[in-house]
């Protein structure tokens, strides 16, 4: 059914037949997906969904047990150097090389991409002043709060102008004021051209954010295709996401019918 | 009440709530109080034992040295350890300094510490004191010396409050493990060297300590004994004077801390800018490209990560003290200095898991087995600008000792050989065994993979030694021909060479494993 949806452009990552395996748990369980190129894309799903393990796949951080991974035409398993070079990643859970500052930190980043080094001080000024950050950029990251760690993490993502940017759970834990400036980064970006592909459990961040979103449940792939048609006939993302992960049916009010009302016992 | 009655009495409250903690705390706690006062009346009964002795004077001064030493650092080391030292908390109580400043005083004289410090220095002046004028001196040393050790610690901890409490506290109590384990080093060789060649050896430190309170204080009972009233008095002026500035300096920071507002990141971080702007400078003699910017990480790690930082203090300490110490002793060869290049070349191992999940920003960089070769070819020459000076440093440093000059050449070329055969298996085995290292706590391995770093670092050091056996083998061959005085110099070259063919050879295997084996390793580090 995907085949007739994205026709309409260039693809920039198609994932075929994708497993994953942790001992008994199967995390991500054959999924297919074919993501437009130039597009905002909301990878949205419960916890435990296979989110993380699916973006780690396909950046190359998780080897799968099974199936292919293209980002814009090339294997990432087969022509790392093509991949590697062309996508930006901000990985949850894992850490940055925090006993550096914020400054040291873009630094080495571009450097270690291979950008010439003054080339990679001009663009990180840059992405301290649009990320404000300008003020922590002698402190060490150890020190960062949440937000900011999520901003140099972002800044670290951009900064070899990348033409996919993956990006998993970049709003948790972040402040609105952090997130605004991140968006409004974001939104630039794909507005050039560049595709963004980011995780989240937030509907109406998505439903702001996205033009394109893929619903995953359980290590599944339940729907994916642009904003509209996964909403279809429900009044919002938040309640078609319900539908489609099964979730909308339980009605907490017929069980802890004592709860609430204040007569007491 | 006063306040010095309130805060003596919430000191005893704090010491008698560490008896009302669970089973196993409280029965800690007790022990190590037993422990504690035990060994402080051993040393009692050793220093009474002890009147008399020709060099009496000269232990009890230094140990007097090393108590003050102690009091000074050990707010540093065990923040938590005395709540009474934490004035932050005293913040929101309407007092004026001057009583605070007696009350805590008075308080911190409160505690097993202190009456270690007491029995300790009870001890030492009756070790010294003869004659009537000598014990009435006593009475008064006593009392100072301990005063002075309190003060001491008060101001420093006041001092580093900030620091004690913030980030970078956490970082210092890291490495607290690590003084005390190379600590005991010191003092183990210490004692054995005393108990070789007597505690005459103690004289011209205690000389120079004599002057320096608390010494000062012990070493004016010794000098009333003698008959040198007026030194007796200097030395009890000098500690009098260092009691009121320490007092003094506490007393402002307190009254600083009580009335500017906490801001202890902010704090913490300045002086960290300041560190950086200036560190700028060493960063352009490195090479450039991807090999410059490895290197400078590197390096940085060593300085700034508490776990990196700690490994490498205690490898430069035992590869130093190991030969060193022996060839001060008499007992070791010059072959020993080898230690230095072998404890150095230990950390190389392990390279990725020194990384923690940052691996990942490595990982993303890495897409071929030439850009593995730089990375870990980089990772190894950051290592060579600490390890090929200091292993040189303390191999010269040995051979002078023991004065066996004629083996100098060779010594060097075997420790030259042995870090190439180390950087080999260290690199190729970061690639094959990598672990995580906990970021928390004094553990350097998560649970579940001690295994592998057994293998990783045993299997390791014994394959090193082997690929080493050629340079050894020849070693021994010249020497059984007795022509080691005349052809011993041809190892210097010789090993060098053969050690940088090992590291060459030990990267280019390491580096397509790494290159091939990238999601495998990152998840290996990734459990800490």
């Amino acid at each position: 059914m995907t085949e007739g949806i994205t026709a309409a452009g260039p693809v920039a990552v198609r994932v075929q037949g994708l497993w994953k395996r942790f001992g008994q748990q199967v995390a991500v369980a054959g999924i297919d997906l074919e993501l437009p190129a130039g597009r905002f894309i909301g990878l949205v799903g419960p916890n435990g969904a296979g989110k993380t393990t699916t973006l780690s796949m396909v950046t190359g951080l998780l080897r799968p047990d099974q199936g292919s991974v293209e980002v814009v035409g090339h294997d990432v398993w087969r022509d790392p150097v093509s991949v590697k070079a062309r996508i930006g990643v901000l990985p949850e859970g894992l850490r940055l090389f925090e006993r550096l500052s914020g400054g040291e930190l873009l630094a080495y980043t571009g450097r270690l991409r291979g950008l010439p080094g003054p080339e990679v001080d001009r663009r990180a000024a840059q992405l301290f002043d649009v990320l404000d950050l300008a003020g922590a950029r002698h402190k060490l990251v150890v020190d960062y709060s949440t937000g900011m760690r999520k901003k140099i993490g972002l800044a670290a993502a951009l900064l070899h102008n990348p033409e996919v940017l993956f990006l998993d759970e970049p709003f948790e834990g972040v402040d609105p004021v952090s997130a605004q400036t991140i968006r409004g980064v974001l939104e630039r970006y794909t507005a050039s051209g560049a595709t963004v592909v980011f995780s989240s459990h937030v509907m109406e961040l998505v439903e702001s954010l996205c033009d394109w979103v893929a619903v995953m449940a359980a290590g599944r792939i339940r729907v994916q295709g642009t904003l509209a048609e996964v909403r279809g006939e429900a009044p919002s993302l938040q309640q078609a996401f319900l539908q489609l992960v099964g979730a909308s049916g339980r009605d907490a009010g017929s069980d802890l019918d004592w709860l609430g009302g204040g007569a007491g016992r | 009440m006063s306040v010095t009655a309130v805060v003596v009495r919430l000191k005893l409250s704090l010491l008698r709530n560490g008896l009302r903690q669970s089973g196993g705390r409280r029965a800690a706690y007790v022990a190590s109080a037993v422990v504690a006062l035990l060994f402080a009346a051993l040393q009692l009964v050793g220093l009474i034992a002890l009147r008399g002795h020709a060099h009496a004077d000269a232990l009890v001064v230094v140990l007097a040295a090393v108590l003050g030493l102690g009091w000074a650092v050990m707010p540093l080391f065990f923040p938590g350890g005395d709540e009474t030292l934490d004035p932050t908390r005293l913040v929101m109580l309407p007092l004026r300094p001057r009583p605070l400043v007696r009350a805590l005083l008075a308080a911190s004289l409160v505690g097993i510490g202190p009456l270690f410090t007491l029995l300790l220095l009870t001890g030492s002046v009756i070790a010294v004191a003869h004659g009537t004028a000598a014990g009435v001196v006593a009475v008064l040393a006593v009392p100072a010396a301990l005063l002075l050790c309190v003060a001491l610690a008060r101001a420093v901890a006041a001092a580093n409050i900030r620091l004690l409490t913030s980030r970078r506290g956490r970082d210092l109590a890291v490495l607290s493990g690590l003084v005390i384990a190379v600590g005991a080093q010191v003092v183990n060789f210490g004692a054995q060297r005393l108990g070789s060649a007597g505690l005459g050896q103690l004289d011209p430190v205690a000389d120079v300590l004599r002057w320096v309170p608390p010494g000062a204080a012990v070493g004016a009972v010794q000098s009333v004994s003698d008959g040198s009233y007026g030194a007796a008095a200097g030395q009890l002026l000098l500690c009098a004077l260092a009691s009121a500035a320490l007092v003094v300096v506490w007393a402002r920071s307190l009254e600083r801390l009580m009335t500017a507002p906490d801001g202890s990141t902010l704090r913490a971080a300045e002086p960290s800018g300041r560190e950086r702007r200036s560190a700028r400078g060493w960063e352009r003699l490195l090479p450039a490209g991807r090999t410059g910017t490895v290197m400078g990480r590197s390096l940085r790690y060593v300085w700034r990560d508490p776990k990196t930082k700690a490994a490498w203090v205690t490898s430069l300490a035992i590869g130093l003290i190991v030969p060193v110490f022996n060839a001060v002793q008499g007992t070791g060869t010059v072959y020993f200095a080898c230690f230095a290049a072998g404890m150095l070349g230990i950390q190389m191992y392990n390279q990725f898991g020194q990384d923690t999940s940052a691996f990942w920003m490595v990982a993303m960089t890495i897409s071929s087995s030439r850009d593995a070769l730089v990375e870990l070819r980089a990772r190894a020459l950051a290592l060579l600008v600490i390890t090929l000076p200091y292993a040189t440093l303390v191999t010269v440093l040995t051979t002078a000792l023991l004065g066996s000059w004629v083996r100098l050449p060779e010594v060097l070329g075997l420790s030259f050989a042995l870090l190439g055969a180390m950087l080999a298996t260290g690199a190729w085995t970061s690639a094959r065994f990598p672990y995580s290292i906990p970021q928390e706590g004094h553990k350097n391995v998560a649970p579940g993979q001690a295994g592998l770093a057994w293998i990783s670092i045993f299997g390791g050091m014994v394959s090193a030694a082997l690929l080493c056996s050629p340079v050894i083998a020849v070693t021994i061959w010249l020497h059984a021909g007795a022509d080691a005085d005349a052809f011993g110099w041809l190892l210097l070259p010789g090993g060098a060479a053969y050690g940088a063919a090992l590291t060459v050879l030990g990267l280019r295997l390491a580096a397509p494993r790494t290159a091939a084996r990238l999601p495998e390793i990152l998840a290996a580090v990734s459990k800490g």
